[in-house]
């Protein structure tokens, strides 16, 4: 069973509770100042009770003496049975008196009156029995008798009646004393028992109303954004336990959304950045275009109409040369803005050693393994032919032996593969990492460059796929040529 | 907790203190309620009853003889009652023997002073069962059981030897104050005890009038009166005045002093309260008789007692009698203070 504790009481309950104890307390404090007033009031009226008795007694006294007088003087049954009955009734009375020898006044005078009295109704028995027999003489006599004993027994209770008034006059005196007490008593607990409510419902109130002022502070907190502010832990199953870990609860799924607001939007910030960095290095890369082209349509024009001009002169060789060249601008400058498929830059890097090769007269030794379902795959455009322009200008430019490019697409299902393998200089592996980091900027041969270079490569293949790691480059050293291997993810397409 | 576990503690503690205040209000209250009726609870049941009727309840003898009988009375399982002594009543001792034989007392202490009826009354009693001890006056002729006191032989030879002391060559005349009930004096040994001591100590040639005066009371004050009545002859003042009971030895001093005949009267009188004791220092009075209380006292209570055990008891014990002057009274005094 579920133990009934003070703090799964509702307010209302509580408070009427509370406020309830303390009236039942004023409630039984009132019955018990009741009853000790009552009792003492009935002490009070018992104070004089004997003194009314003792006249009863008298009374009924007076009245056999009264019955036996009438009797003798006229013999009537009415007043011998009235003499009976009130001889009975004092008898009765009679009891009620002491008969011991008790060494104290009253208790000594009630032995004497109670002894009187038996005599003295004997002697009243005999007188009547006298008179129904008709002995003159000793009926008077012994009324005489009867009579003298009448005033002794008379006078006793006078006196008896005295004592006991002085006595019970005393008692009344000290019966007063304890009024006066009661009154003052009565009006000392009351007041302590009201104070003492006064403060009990003062702190009760307080313990109820503590947890609201501080929750209304600790919201006060929350309102200026501190979500790590929380109010006591508490199991009660009163209202305030329950707002108190309602109000927990939300200032927790406050600070849970708030932090999921935040993170999403760093997110959509990071986003926005890498976008703009992705625009920033296209930017640069068709800034290079450019300043290297400053006319590229023009270039395209003249180059188409010193191709026609070629074929008109039977000039194949030539038209050709030209024809790829302007292919070749015209990729670059079309392509500069969107991606392209992979077909388009195997095109793009055919073009290129084309025209290498008319420059350099054939050295260039370049050959390819394209998986060709791999064609359609699309990717970052203006890839390959930098690095592809890398492998030429810095593996095989100026060795000793002849050159070769060697590259390969192949792919698997997360990743498409593609290598650019010469057989040219190789490279140290602090060149390596210096190019991955995209420190090493090859500025010094830029003049012969398409413009582009390879950390510029690296970062938008970064960009695009949000990815790192997608380039590497192996070299087994110096003399023993580079392969650069670009991974495009599958997933994207 | 903690300081829940101290508020509780305060907040029981308050509760201790607020019941102990109530139940110590109480058990005062109680106290005071019962208080009254304590002095009375000191209640002692015995199994007799004797009643004591004198002259004079309320005279300081009587009460002191009262005392020491009433104490011993105690001591044999038996309360005493002085009759007549709470009230201002004008029983007579007849009434008195009248109510104690009609409420069955154990006991009569009866100061017997020749009362007409009385003697009856003492008869009537005894052939009730009721034993009745005379103190200080002896009924002879009367059935009661025993009597404790000074005979009047004793006591009028004792007081006769004293009167021949003070009898002078200028000795005139000697009034001897009695309060008995008999018509002629010549019936009372004590005046006729007297009478031959004073007259064998003068001689047959010096002729000394010795009257004896019955103050027989009638009512109340009548003693004063008569004293009074005494002094205000002028020519009639005795030179020897005996008092043969308190009452009139203080009236006696009393009016020696208001008729300034202090030294010019012998006053030979009779027990020794404060004032008569005084009134022997300062000389007013020359000799007073101390009959010893205490044994009168005990000597009633052992006789009614010794009847109520053995359904019989002495007839005469003897109290014995002292007269005290002014030395034997300062002597007294320094025994009293310093011991």
């Amino acid at each position: 069973m579920k133990q009934l504790r003070w703090k799964d009481f509702s307010l209302v309950s509580k408070i009427v509770i509370e406020v309830g104890m303390i009236a039942v307390l004023l409630f039984a404090m009132n019955m018990l100042f009741y009853v000790r007033i009552n009792n003492s009031m009935q002490k009070m009226d018992n104070v004089y009770a004997s003194n009314a008795e003792l006249t009863e007694l008298s009374q009924v006294f007076e009245k056999v003496q009264d019955n036996m007088y009438k009797y003798l003087k006229v013999k009537n049954s009415q007043t011998l049975l009235d003499y009976y009955q009130n001889e009975a009734k004092y008898r009765n009375e009679l009891e009620k008196l002491n008969e011991d020898n008790i060494n104290d006044p009253v208790k000594l005078l009630e032995r004497n009156i109670r002894k009187m009295s038996e005599t003295y109704l004997d002697c009243t028995a005999e007188t009547v029995a006298a008179k129904r027999g008709r002995n003159v003489e000793q009926y008077k006599r012994k009324y005489d008798d009867a009579t003298k004993l009448y005033r002794y027994i008379q006078s006793s209770i006078d006196e008896l009646n005295n004592l006991m008034f002085q006595e019970n006059s005393s008692t009344y005196a000290v019966l007063r004393a304890v009024m006066r007490y009661l009154e003052i008593s009565n009006s000392v607990i009351m007041i302590i028992i009201v104070a003492g409510g006064m403060l009990l419902l003062i702190q009760a109130t307080r313990n109820m109303f503590v947890p609201l002022s501080n929750m209304a502070e600790t919201a006060q907190l929350v309102g200026q954004g501190n979500f790590h502010v929380k109010m006591h832990d508490t199991d009660a199953q009163d209202e305030l336990g329950t707002v108190t870990r309602a109000f927990n609860t939300m200032v927790e799924n406050l600070d849970l959304y708030m932090a999921r607001t935040k993170a999403s939007m760093e997110k959509e910030q990071q986003m926005m950045e890498r976008e703009l960095l992705m625009e920033n290095h296209l930017k640069e890369a068709q800034l290079k275009y450019l300043q290297s082209q400053i006319n590229p349509h023009f270039l395209f024009n003249s180059l188409n109409a010193g191709a026609q001009l070629a074929m008109m002169e039977d000039a194949e060789q030539t038209g050709i040369f030209v024809e790829k060249m302007a292919d070749f601008f015209r990729y670059n400058v079309k392509k500069g803005q969107e991606d392209a498929t992979l077909g388009e830059e195997l095109e793009a890097v055919d073009n290129y050693i084309y025209i290498l090769n008319v420059r350099f007269a054939g050295d260039i030794h370049f050959s390819k393994e394209v998986d060709e379902s791999l064609e359609n795959v699309r990717m970052p455009s203006m890839i390959l032919q930098p690095v592809v322009e890398n492998a030429v200008n810095h593996g095989i430019r100026d060795i000793e032996w002849e050159g070769k490019i060697h590259l390969t697409v192949t792919g698997d299902a997360d990743y498409i593969r593609i290598s650019v393998k010469d057989n040219g200089k190789g490279m140290t592996q602090e060149q390596i990492e210096g190019v991955l980091s995209g420190n090493r900027e090859h500025r010094n041969e830029e003049g012969d460059s398409t413009g582009i270079g390879m950390n510029n490569v690296i970062s938008r293949l970064e960009l695009y796929y949000e990815e790192s790691g997608l380039m590497e480059i192996n070299s087994e050293g110096e003399g023993k040529g580079t392969e650069a291997v670009i991974y495009i993810p599958v997933h994207e397409n | 907790m903690k300081k829940k576990r101290t508020k509780l503690l305060v907040f029981f503690a308050l509760a201790g203190i607020l019941v102990l205040f109530y139940m110590i209000g109480e058990s005062y209250c109680e106290g005071l309620s019962r208080g009254s009726s304590l002095e009375e609870k000191n209640e002692v049941m015995c199994k007799y009853k004797y009643d004591m009727i004198v002259d004079s309840p309320n005279s300081s003898f009587w009460q002191a003889v009262y005392d020491c009988a009433q104490e011993w009375a105690q001591k044999n399982d038996a309360i005493l009652e002085l009759r007549g002594s709470g009230r201002e009543s004008d029983y007579s001792k007849l009434d008195y023997m009248n109510m104690s034989i009609a409420s069955n007392s154990d006991g009569i202490i009866l100061q017997y002073s020749g009362e007409q009826g009385l003697e009856a009354k003492i008869n009537e009693a005894v052939q009730k069962g009721i034993p009745v001890v005379t103190v200080m006056g002896d009924a002879v002729h009367s059935k009661r059981q025993s009597f404790v006191g000074v005979s009047d032989y004793q006591l009028g030879s004792a007081y006769g030897e004293k009167v021949a002391e003070y009898v002078t060559e200028d000795t005139e005349s000697i009034l001897i104050l009695l309060k008995k009930n008999i018509d002629d004096m010549n019936q009372s040994q004590i005046y006729t005890q007297i009478s031959n001591a004073a007259q064998a100590k003068a001689g047959s040639l010096q002729n000394i009038q010795i009257t004896g005066k019955n103050l027989r009371l009638t009512g109340t004050f009548e003693t004063e009166e008569a004293v009074t009545d005494i002094f205000q002859q002028r020519d009639k003042i005795p030179d020897i005045l005996v008092c043969m009971d308190e009452e009139t030895t203080e009236c006696a001093r009393q009016a020696v002093l208001d008729f300034n005949l202090a030294g010019k009267v012998t006053i030979i009188g009779y027990y020794s309260s404060e004032d008569i004791l005084t009134a022997v220092e300062k000389g007013v009075i020359s000799v007073t008789c101390d009959v010893d209380t205490e044994q009168l006292g005990r000597y009633s209570i052992e006789a009614l007692t010794a009847y109520q055990k053995d359904g019989r008891t002495n007839s005469y014990y003897n109290v014995d009698i002292n007269f005290l002057d002014k030395n034997a009274v300062r002597e007294m005094r320094r025994k009293g203070v310093s011991g």
